[in-house]
């Protein structure tokens, strides 16, 4: 014991001698250039079908992958029936197929180690594929089925309510997805498709025939991008896909727009209560934008500054200096079409639950009101600009992105246009940015929490608090 | 019939082949080298990006935390990123004086508080108030997140440190160009840490704990399950520790902690990416040369005693029922170790699993079922954990008498070939699959390396889950699925307890 010790006292001592030692200064290192980004090159194709076909190879591992992105989403759910949507896109895949039922699917696919999943979002359905090289034909095939011939065996239908009934009765157990959920809905709107939610009785009214028709009516070839990457032969894999498809000649007018976003602020503190946390989750802000926004670029930098990464004002303030918190940010939400929500989110200890949501404000109308320092808006850009590199870590990552852009209609080259738009960010359009665009008479606050144990309490803040009933 | 057999054989001989190209092909790519003070480097070179990663694998976590102190190595890992003598400091000397300062102060107050009913209420407030000035004239000389800052502005991306039961891992990656501030940075903090901002970092920390365990269900059902499982073993501590515990800690005790479990013998490095070994090499001695040797520290000596009989807890919670398992299993170094793989693979592993068949997909009395092979940890004897999530008008009790139900059929029943033969496969494909993330593979590398002495393991691994047989799995199902040595937690509402 006491030699462990005097161990442990030599080495404190020898750790002081060394730390007299001159540190090095980090800006004292010169970095040699970055060596130049290869972006791969992904080989696009129109199929006979109609289908859009994109295309990758990277040699690295013998996998393939690959998924096929659809033009639709649960903002088509029917008021009625909401969750459609999402059950079609899962009762897809697990429902089987006109050769295969689901669990015969499940022990064909997991013997190769392969899946094939499919799911639909909030503007786009996917089904994708993933497979060791020797078996990309059979994997493909199944591939094929699920998208061109699934058959929503009704035991699955059953099942996938089940799982969603389960879901609903538990959404109120955590509180922080409580704050995130109420404050979507809230500044949405509740009764519109951004806003709303799958009950039990849209459950009810769901039927086998109801997912047979939403599939009918938005999977077709024309509706779809397909993406393969992988240990691939561009010109084989073409081939095989042309061939593979040839057969699926469906056809339906053009999908609709996703129904538009309707701007009306719902300003006000919302409180629900959670007896049994001992902090309290929040979340408030109020509608953000578009990625096309001209000033997008100047937005998530001054975001950023305000809650992006630990060197952020809130971070600073909340965590760092008064210790509220462990977990806060703030971000700009943009969104490819319609507009997405500006957010400050986090949990904090519930004596100190008024107090933060003040130095939040308090932050906010400092962003608004006076410029940002040369040393911030470095950072920011900094971070930004020299991580760059990490959009092309993986050759994957770029045929996502072209997809993604295709899909959206975006132009191919969005990402470069943003790095300059970065570059050029000054702290003059941080200011104006956050004059025009932040709101604070907008807000929405939610706090989710123990109102017992608040301290000072939430009507400090300057409004009459509106009560959430959690169901 | 005969088609399966064909085509498992096929899949076994593919497999194999697959394996022996990987682990060779790998080697290639792999440079290890070991400084004087005992610090070992493993390189691994892709080109493919001008991106790299860094982890470091620091074997001591939780377990470690001496009596009393829990969440002390959770609270040196916050600790590591405030900084050091010259980065995160307005004026480094006057900053020294006034830490000094703040510990001579709290030092009265914690003597003074120690005198428990004879001590001054007068006196504690006095020193209570200087307390808090002395901690106020440190922060001033502070150049707050100064050390993240730098990581994030050149660059750095998915930077986060971890603390768990058995390790401590730090980790970034950056472009490949800016390596040298990697080694400066990560150097430095473990060769001079500096404690600045300790008592509001511990704030931070204590927020932590009511985040991650005070208000999450699950978090307070972890937190009953291991405090029951383990008696003795500090795997009884969540990571995060005690609530009280957390409040008390205090500079020294940091000091002391990192003095003895962060020396260079303790501590693994992997580098990942866009890097030349010899330049990692040259680098290394340059900044990590300068930590001090110094004696590796001894595990934890405790023994878990043998569990006696069946041990039961309830959390009452408003939130839906949920309800976990744990059964005592051997640590990561015991010979059934590759069959509780496959054991936890059998039962939870996609849609195929045991248990969602079961409770999930035919019984529908579960919204989720599953197994972990290891829990919470993997270097000391630790819990096979089961869990199930009952859905609507199914009960817990329902749910664990089905889970019995599956563990039955592993020991009366030989487990069906083509499903041992498929979660084979399927690990193998894992590995050949995680193969693509300079970030994963630079933490895998550590873990192996610091856990088994190479980090081939990763690779031989998969050979050692290859021969297990059906023979084992029904053997380890017999010998470790006893009543007598499960722990069974679970959360239900204050009504259904009432009952």
């Amino acid at each position: 014991m006491r030699i462990r010790e005097s161990v442990a006292l030599a080495c404190l001592v020898l750790a002081a001698s060394l730390g007299a030692q001159r540190e090095p200064s980090v800006e004292d290192l010169k970095y040699p250039p970055l060596k130049e980004i290869k972006i791969p090159e992904v080989a696009t194709f129109t199929l006979s079908n109609g289908m859009r076909l994109y295309l990758l190879e990277n040699h690295e591992l013998p996998l393939v992958s690959g998924f096929a992105l659809v033009r639709t989403g649960n903002l088509f759910d029917p008021p009625e029936k909401i969750g459609l949507a999402q059950i079609t896109g899962s009762v897809m895949r697990t429902g089987g197929t006109e050769a295969r039922t689901g669990d015969e699917l499940d022990e064909l696919l997991e013997g190769m180690a392969a899946s094939v999943e499919s799911s639909v979002g909030e503007t786009s359905g996917r089904v994708s594929f993933s497979a060791l090289k020797e078996n990309t034909d059979q994997v493909l095939a199944v591939f094929k089925e699920v998208l061109a011939s699934p058959q929503f065996r009704q035991d699955k239908l059953d099942l996938i309510k089940t799982q969603i009934r389960g879901s609903i009765a538990r959404r109120n157990d955590e509180a922080g997805a409580i704050a995130g959920r109420e404050f979507t809905e809230l500044v949405y709107g509740k009764q519109t498709p951004y806003g709303w939610r799958i009950e039990n009785e849209h459950l009810d009214r769901i039927g086998r025939d109801d997912l047979v028709a939403f599939y009918r009516r938005y999977y077709f070839p024309a509706n779809i991008l397909l993406a393969v990457s992988g240990d691939i032969d561009t010109a084989g894999m073409r081939a095989r896909l042309e061939k593979l498809f040839g057969d699926w000649q469906v056809s339906q007018p053009p999908v609709p727009k996703f129904p538009e976003v309707v701007r009306r602020p719902s300003p006000g503190v919302y409180f629900a209560a959670k007896p049994d946390v001992t902090q309290a989750f929040f979340a408030l802000g109020h509608f953000g934008g578009t990625l096309d926004d001209s000033d997008y670029a100047a937005l998530e930098v001054m975001a950023d500054i305000l809650g992006g990464g630990f060197r952020s004002r809130l971070v600073q303030r909340v965590r760092t200096e008064l210790g509220y918190a462990y977990d806060i940010s703030a971000y700009w939400g943009a969104d490819y079409g319609h507009p997405g929500l500006f957010t400050v989110s986090g949990s904090v200890r519930s004596a100190s639950t008024t107090e933060a949501l003040e130095v939040i404000r308090q932050e906010i109308e400092k962003m608004r009101t006076a410029e940002v320092a040369d040393a911030e808006l470095r950072a920011a850009k900094d971070a930004v600009l020299n991580s760059f590199v990490f959009n092309f870590d993986r050759p994957a990552r770029t045929l996502t992105r072209l997809v993604t852009l295709d899909y959206y209609g975006y132009p191919r080259d969005f990402l470069f246009r943003y790095q300059k738009a970065v570059a050029a960010v000054t702290k003059a359009d941080i200011l104006r940015v956050a004059k025009e665009r932040l709101r604070p008479e907008d807000f929405t606050i939610v706090a989710v929490g123990n109102a017992a144990d608040f301290g000072k309490p939430l009507s400090a803040l300057g409004s009459p608090i509106k009560e959430i009933e959690l169901k | 019939m005969r088609a399966i057999v064909r085509t498992l054989l096929t899949l076994l001989f593919l497999t194999l082949l697959l394996r022996a190209q990987n682990l060779k092909e790998f080697e290639k790519k792999v440079t290890e080298f070991t400084l004087a003070n005992g610090l070992h480097f493993i390189v691994l070179e892709r080109h493919d990006a001008p991106v790299v990663s860094f982890h470091t694998y620091v074997n001591a976590g939780s377990v470690d935390d001496p009596g009393g102190k829990t969440g002390l190595a959770h609270m040196f890992e916050h600790m590591a990123f405030k900084g050091t003598r010259r980065i995160g400091t307005r004026d480094f000397a006057s900053e020294q004086k006034a830490m000094a300062a703040v510990e001579a102060i709290y030092d009265q107050l914690e003597g003074e508080r120690n005198l428990g009913v004879r001590a001054d209420p007068e006196r504690i407030r006095t020193l209570e108030a200087s307390l808090h000035a002395a901690i106020g004239k440190a922060a001033s000389y502070v150049d707050a997140n100064a050390y993240v800052r730098i990581i994030e502005e050149n660059g750095g991306v998915g930077m986060n440190a971890g603390t768990g039961m058995d390790s401590t891992n730090y980790f970034y990656s950056l472009p490949s160009n800016r390596i040298e501030l990697w080694f400066l940075l990560e150097s430095r903090r473990f060769l001079t840490p500096v404690f600045r901002e300790f008592y509001k970092e511990r704030d931070v920390v204590r927020e932590e704990r009511r985040m991650r365990v005070e208000s999450s269900p699950q978090g307070k059902l972890m937190e009953v399950l291991l405090a029951m499982s383990f008696m003795a073993h500090p795997y009884r501590n969540m990571p995060g520790g005690w609530a009280e515990d957390i409040e008390g800690l205090r500079v020294r005790d940091a000091e002391k902690f990192f003095s003895a479990f962060y020396v260079p013998v303790n501590m693994t490095i992997a580098i990942a990416g866009d890097v030349l070994p010899a330049e990692a090499k040259r680098l290394a001695e340059k900044y990590f040369g300068l930590l001090p040797k110094a004696p590796p520290p001894a595990p934890v000596r405790t023994v878990e005693p043998k569990q006696e009989g069946e041990r039961r807890g309830l959390v009452e919670s408003p939130a839906q029922p949920t309800l976990i398992i744990g059964y005592k299993r051997p640590d990561q170094l015991h010979k059934d170790d590759p069959v509780f793989d496959v054991l936890a693979s059998l039962l939870s592993s996609g849609r195929t699993g045991m248990l969602y068949r079961d409770l999930v997909r035919d019984r529908r009395i579960a919204l989720a079922a599953a197994a972990e092979a290891s829990f919470p940890a993997t270097k000391y004897p630790n819990l096979f954990l089961l869990y199930a999530v009952p859905s609507v008008g199914h009960t817990v009790e329902e749910n664990e008498k089905a889970l019995y139900g599956v563990l039955e059929r592993l020991k009366s029943e030989k487990v069906d070939p083509a499903a041992l033969e498929r979660v084979k496969t399927k690990i193998r494909a894992g590995l050949i699959r995680s193969l693509d993330s300079n970030s994963g593979l630079a933490g895998q590398l550590t873990y192996y390396h610091a856990n088994y002495g190479d980090w081939r393991k990763l690779f031989t691994g998969i050979e050692d889950i290859q021969r297990v047989t059906g023979d084992d799995v029904q053997r380890v199902a017999r010998e470790y699925f006893t009543p007598e040595a499960r722990t069974v937690a679970w959360t239900a509402r204050d009504a259904e307890v009432d009952k």
